[in-house]
């Protein structure tokens, strides 16, 4: 047995999965089912699958389910068949995020032969040197630590994967680089696949819902695996009943977010109420805006329920340290560094344009999120207030 | 003959002439291009040629103010419908302007109008007129050796301190021009690097101008330790290193008043006397000093970062749709070539004083003397020194006796008529 195929089967998101298990991967879902349905392991897989439903559902963090057998492929194919068909964003993305740090938990742990084959597997630019190389100190008050590493990585390929992440000390702009290689420590490599893997599982979501809905169709005619959906299905609902719904939460009630909110703020609601994973920064900006409007603590953790790692007591104690720090909510020029302005996306005219002072007869630009609210809100007050006035007029 | 009619009319003439000498962008028919008529300000978009003679012919019949083509590539660079243009890549883009960042020299010939009170001053204009408080300016940016030198060293900077020892970029990858006018354009050509996002070419740009540079993680914010900092840090922790100590140790304490004062480094006389009167401690620990605090040593820090980073338009590498002057071509607000340029031969270049006939962009300069009288339609006129010699300053209404190159700079201008 080859090296690429224990990789492969330890890692079925790898592209050598067609190579090696090109006969299953590449039948059609039916085909596959079916066929899978004759093994003898079909239970055990069945059994796995549902575990690691359950585990997302219940956002858990890690699920040591691996076992090095030809069964991996088999239940990757079949979760992704899964996913496709039960088209809910929320449970893609859980299952996106669990699935991803299972195997980072495993990659971690690879040795660096294993590591240097997975990147080249993946066409990435990688170069792996046999003695680790400085590439810096880290001086604190009693000791000093030589910064090294075996591996460098391209930086394109670098930033096709960190780019998601958007972490501070992932940025280019932090990270040692030097003839066009990004000096990196195997765990920060690692996690980049992390990242790579996670985007796999989201590869299944698809806009064309009578593809899924024919698929779902053909699928549930098969007894066993019917039985399988729907037992996944039925555990969802079930915890999808304890979530508290983002709906729910009274502010977004009492005003009309999609009026009154920023592109950028509205974008990572967007986002949150799809389930997607936010990245570290976005819960920042996010948080201090409601924040900076004195939204209540409850009603700001509800936003975050739906995330993929939501934790109700660690969210909660989050939102109120940050309430009692007051940090100052980000203006629009560092959102724009951050790339997280969305004024050209939703093509906002306030946020492009600005708007107009009669008074002053002057242009005033948005340079602050908060402003744009304030501003928003003005116009509503005006709007509603004329229309009162007309109401009144006409009841006279 | 109107100045438009004229300008034209020579323009049409460097087109009919060097109509072989125009360089062809690589990938030609996969590029968007763009032109800005003479008669109005408005860029005709989406314009696709097939055939290097097309587009040539096209110059020649419709001779443009400006010409653009895309970074892009396109799968159909005519359509007018940008998600229907079948994205297929683009090139990294980068544009340095001295319009964007101050030169000392601005403050000699660049002037301003208030539009509401007439008031007037030289240099930038400021956020608010300091007469009627208002905020509309007409403004006349002039060129000099001076501020092109600055853009050049900027280029300079970018391309020996980042591309190439820390991007990997090779030098025949690195496509540079004179823009015609205040500035360079760079441009990578590189089959990876047209595949990155907007998002991707952010970390770019931020890596190349210092933006959302952290302290904290490069190390440079704990003051407790005793130990300072090393530049064995590569990345910008060892640029910023070396940077502090070339300033420390290269420069007079008379120059390096001078630089600290600069408003980058936010740093008052009584700190920069201190740093001054500790220079020998300042160098051997860096930034444990005692006696300066966090802030001073941020402002210190954010200074030494502006320094070290290149001063490039960010949006313009950012974006993937963006459209580049067109090497070879003439820009309509000088009458100077767009001119293409090696990197050795940017070394030396002097684009109001071009010894080498071959990249000289002043291409209406001829040895002969052809003057001509022009009427000044501006208040006031700069002064130029344009192949050594000055020209001006002029007043409103003054008429001047100027040789056919002069003539064609400041009639791009629009600051002289015919006569």
């Amino acid at each position: 047995m080859s090296d690429s195929f224990d990789l492969v089967m330890h890692y079925p998101w790898l592209p050598l999965l067609k190579d090696y298990y090109g006969e299953i991967s590449e039948k059609s879902p039916y085909d596959f089912i079916s066929d899978f349905l004759s093994k003898e392991f079909k239970d055990e897989i069945f059994d796995r699958v549902s575990e690691i439903f359950k585990a997302a559902f219940d956002n858990l963090e890690n699920y040591s389910y691996y076992k090095l057998d030809h069964s991996n492929v088999y239940l990757y194919i079949l979760m992704k068949i899964l996913l496709y068909i039960l088209d809910n964003k929320h449970i893609t993305n859980r299952i996106a995020n669990l699935y991803s740090k299972i195997n980072y938990y495993d990659l971690i742990e690879e040795n660096d032969y294993n590591t240097f084959q997975i990147f080249k597997e993946l066409n990435l630019d990688i170069q792996y040197s046999e003695k680790e190389i400085q590439y810096g100190l880290k001086i604190t008050k009693d000791y000093f630590i030589k910064l090294e590493t075996n591996f460098r990585i391209q930086i394109l390929d670098y930033l096709k994967l960190e780019n998601n992440l958007r972490d501070d000390y992932r940025k280019l702009v932090n990270m040692p680089i030097k003839n066009g290689y990004v000096y990196i420590q195997k765990r920060n490599l690692m996690r980049l696949i992390q990242e790579y893997v996670r985007n796999k599982i989201l590869e299944v979501e698809s806009e064309d819902k009578s593809s899924i809905k024919n698929l779902r169709k053909v699928l549930l005619k098969i007894e066993d695996f019917k039985e399988l959906y729907y037992k996944i299905e039925s555990s969802w609902k079930e915890r999808k009943e304890e979530i508290q719904y983002f709906e729910d939460t009274g502010f977004i009630k009492a005003e009309n977010v999609n009026i009154i909110y920023p592109p950028c703020m509205k974008e990572i609601l967007l986002k949150a109420k799809e389930g997607q994973n936010l990245i570290h920064i976005e819960r920042l900006v996010i948080l201090f805006f409601l924040l900076a409007l004195n939204y209540p603590v409850e009603e700001i953790v509800k936003i975050f329920s739906y995330l993929p790692d939501f934790d109700k007591e660690k969210t909660t104690y989050q939102v109120n340290f940050a309430k009692n720090k007051e940090y100052v909510p980000h203006a629009c020029e560092t959102l724009k560094s951050l790339d997280l302005c969305m004024a050209k996306k939703y093509d906002d005219p306030i946020c492009i344009d600005g708007y107009y002072i009669k008074k002053r007869n002057e242009y005033k630009k948005i340079n602050h999120p908060l402003s744009y609210v304030r501003r928003r809100r003005f116009i509503e007050k005006v709007k509603a207030d004329f229309q009162n006035k007309q109401n009144e007029n006409k009841d006279e | 003959m109107n100045e438009i009619s004229y300008l034209k009319r020579i323009f049409q003439a460097y087109y009919k002439q060097k109509k072989h000498e125009i360089p062809l962008v690589n990938l030609f028919n996969q590029r968007e291009f763009g032109f800005i008529p003479w008669d109005k300000m408005v860029m005709i978009r989406h314009k696709h040629f097939n055939e290097s003679e097309d587009f040539k012919n096209y110059l020649i019949n419709n001779p443009p103010k400006h010409v653009y083509s895309s970074g892009t590539l396109y799968n159909n660079p005519g359509n007018p419908n940008m998600n229907e243009k079948g994205f297929l890549g683009c090139d990294f883009l980068i544009d340095i302007d001295v319009d964007h960042f101050f030169t000392p020299c601005k403050n000699y010939h660049d002037l301003w109008y208030c539009k509401d009170c007439d008031k007037s001053g030289k240099g930038m204009p400021p956020n608010k007129c300091p007469k009627c408080g208002k905020n509309k300016f007409q403004s006349i940016s002039w060129i000099c050796q001076d501020c092109l030198n600055v853009a050049k060293n900027e280029i300079l900077k970018l391309v020996n301190d980042f591309l190439i020892p820390d991007f990997g970029i090779e030098e025949n990858e690195l496509k540079i021009s004179f823009s015609g006018h205040r500035g360079y354009h760079l441009k990578i050509a590189n089959e990876k690097i047209r595949t990155l996002s907007s998002s991707e070419r952010r970390e770019i740009v931020d890596y190349l101008t210092g933006d959302n540079i952290s302290y904290d993680i490069l190390g440079l914010d704990d003051l407790s330790s005793d130990l300072g900092l090393l530049d064995q840090n590569i990345g910008w922790s060892q640029k910023i290193i070396i940077r502090i100590k070339y300033l420390l140790r290269n420069y007079t304490n008379d120059v390096l008043v001078e630089i600290l004062r600069q408003e980058k480094f936010g740093l008052n006389t009584e700190i920069i006397e201190y740093i001054l009167n500790n220079k020998e401690s300042f160098l051997k620990t860096l930034w444990n000093v005692k006696g300066l605090g966090f802030k001073t040593w941020h402002n210190f820090l954010e200074g030494i970062i502006k320094e070290v980073g290149a001063e490039i338009d960010k949006p313009v590498s950012i974006d993937i749709h963006r459209l580049i002057r067109y090497p070879g071509s003439l820009h309509g607000k000088t009458g100077f070539k767009v001119q293409q340029l090696s990197l050795k031969e940017l070394e030396d270049f002097n684009p109001l004083d071009e010894k080498n006939h071959d990249i000289d962009p002043i291409i209406y300069f001829s040895e002969d003397e052809n003057l001509k009288e022009y009427k000044v339609i501006e208040k006031v006129i700069p002064a130029i020194k344009i192949k050594g010699e000055t020209f001006g300053p002029y007043k409103k209404d003054e008429i001047i006796t100027i040789p056919h190159h002069i003539a064609v700079f400041l009639l791009c201008k629009e600051v002289v008529k015919m006569i």
